[in-house]
């Protein structure tokens, strides 16, 4: 027996893997979904994801979160660091790249209905999703410390607070206090690479587990 | 091709409660799916790397609390709240422009949204059966095309 065999055995002796993978493997994509590219958003979007998770990590490695160095270390990574540009410029693109690709991908569920029952909850989920997508964007906008971060962050927050009721507790949680300082840049900081990383990958697991379960809706 | 068929319960059919299986034309996940996949994820990150080789991510002046630029755009996706918000100027009854202008594009759509399936309770998945619904999926696209352009020519 050759090596891969050897250690094929030793995992299908312990995890009987060759019962777990022909469902997987055999599993059938209805012919409408394998041949319509509109089915395709929903994957380039998690694509997306991997690739922003990938980037990410890279960009954090040299960033700093102060109102100090967050400029300086992202100035830094555009000039110096091996890569450093290429990096933050794929990170900058696949952010909006997936905005788009989850855009779209909700308006094929919304127009071709398979958001019907039995969907309805993967549907809700999908919502959240958008928004955990969005906010992404907005709390990562802030981290570069440029003259645009700054202001732009200063209006939507603004705008956050002025609704009626939860606007001033949404503003508070979000700047820790009444203006833009070093308090809401690790606020910022700790929404973009902890909270909304966790909350995206529950949501993922919880969407993608809905989809094998229900299939893929039968229109077309 | 190793096109397949398999037994499926009715349950593809939104809507629809016939427990009767139906028959499903598809291709095995290995290798056909899996094959078109790995063409899209070659085509999308082959379009990120151009992009970014292209159009490298960019860095204006450092912040400074005390210069307000002009003009100041959100990203792209938050264009059409701005928009909205420089748009709406007409208090109702007793409720100030403002608070109209920020609620109704965040509070008021989000929860629709969130409420479409629910608010929706015809059972059909054919665009002529669905009148009302993709008639109002396209008015609210048009609309969030519209504020959005209106954001950027009113800034
Ligand atoms: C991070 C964002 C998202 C990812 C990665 C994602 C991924 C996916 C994938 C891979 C599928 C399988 C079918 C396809 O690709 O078209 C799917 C199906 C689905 N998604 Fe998403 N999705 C996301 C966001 C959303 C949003 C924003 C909505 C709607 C508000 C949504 C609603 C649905 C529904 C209802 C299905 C079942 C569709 C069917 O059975 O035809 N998803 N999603």
């Amino acid at each position: 027996m050759n090596l891969p065999d050897m250690i094929y055995k030793w995992f299908d002796d312990r995890f009987k893997i060759s019962e777990l993978l022909p469902p997987i493997v055999k599993h059938p994509a209805p012919e409408k979904v394998t041949s319509n590219p509109l089915y395709c958003l929903g994957g380039t979007a998690f694509l997306c994801f991997l690739i922003l998770a990938g980037s990410g990590i890279f960009l954090a490695f040299y960033y700093k979160p102060t109102p100090e160095e967050a400029y300086k270390s992202v100035e830094h990574i555009m000039t110096a660091v091996p890569m450093g540009s290429l990096i933050r410029s794929i990170h900058h693109w696949t952010a909006n790249l997936m905005i788009a690709a989850v855009s779209l991908h909700m308006i094929r569920v919304y127009f071709m209905g398979a958001y019907k029952n039995p969907r309805e909850l993967n549907w809700v989920v999908g919502v959240l999703l958008f928004l955990v997508a969005t906010t992404f964007g907005f709390s990562g906008y802030l981290l570069p410390w440029d003259q645009l971060a700054f202001w732009a962050t200063k209006i939507g927050t603004g705008i956050a607070g002025s609704i009626p009721v939860m606007g001033p507790y949404i503003s508070l949680i979000l700047l820790g206090g009444t203006d833009i300082t070093a308090d809401t840049m690790t606020r910022f900081y700790a929404i973009h690479v902890l909270i909304l990383p966790a909350a995206i990958i529950v949501l993922l697991g919880v969407h993608f587990m809905m989809v094998r379960i229900q299939g893929i809706s039968g229109r077309l | 091709m190793a096109l397949i068929e398999v037994e499926k319960e009715g349950k593809d059919m939104a809507g629809t409660q016939e427990k009767q299986p139906v028959r499903v034309r598809g291709f095995p996940f290995y290798p056909h799916f899996l094959l078109r996949e790995v063409v899209v994820m070659c085509i999308v990150i082959g379009s990120i790397l151009m992009l970014s080789s292209l159009f490298p991510a960019g860095l204006l002046k450092p912040a400074d609390p005390f210069d307000t630029p002009s003009p100041i755009f959100p990203e792209w996706y938050y264009l059409y709240v701005f928009g909205f918000l420089k748009f709406w100027t007409f208090d109702v009854g007793p409720i100030p422009a403002k608070i109209i202008g920020v609620t109704l594009p965040m509070v008021v759509w989000y929860g629709l949204l969130i409420m479409v399936p629910f608010i929706d309770r015809n059972p059909s998945t054919e665009l002529k059966d669905r009148k009302f619904a993709v008639g109002m999926g396209i008015v609210v696209l048009l609309g969030i095309l519209y504020f959005t352009y209106y954001s950027i020519v009113n800034h």
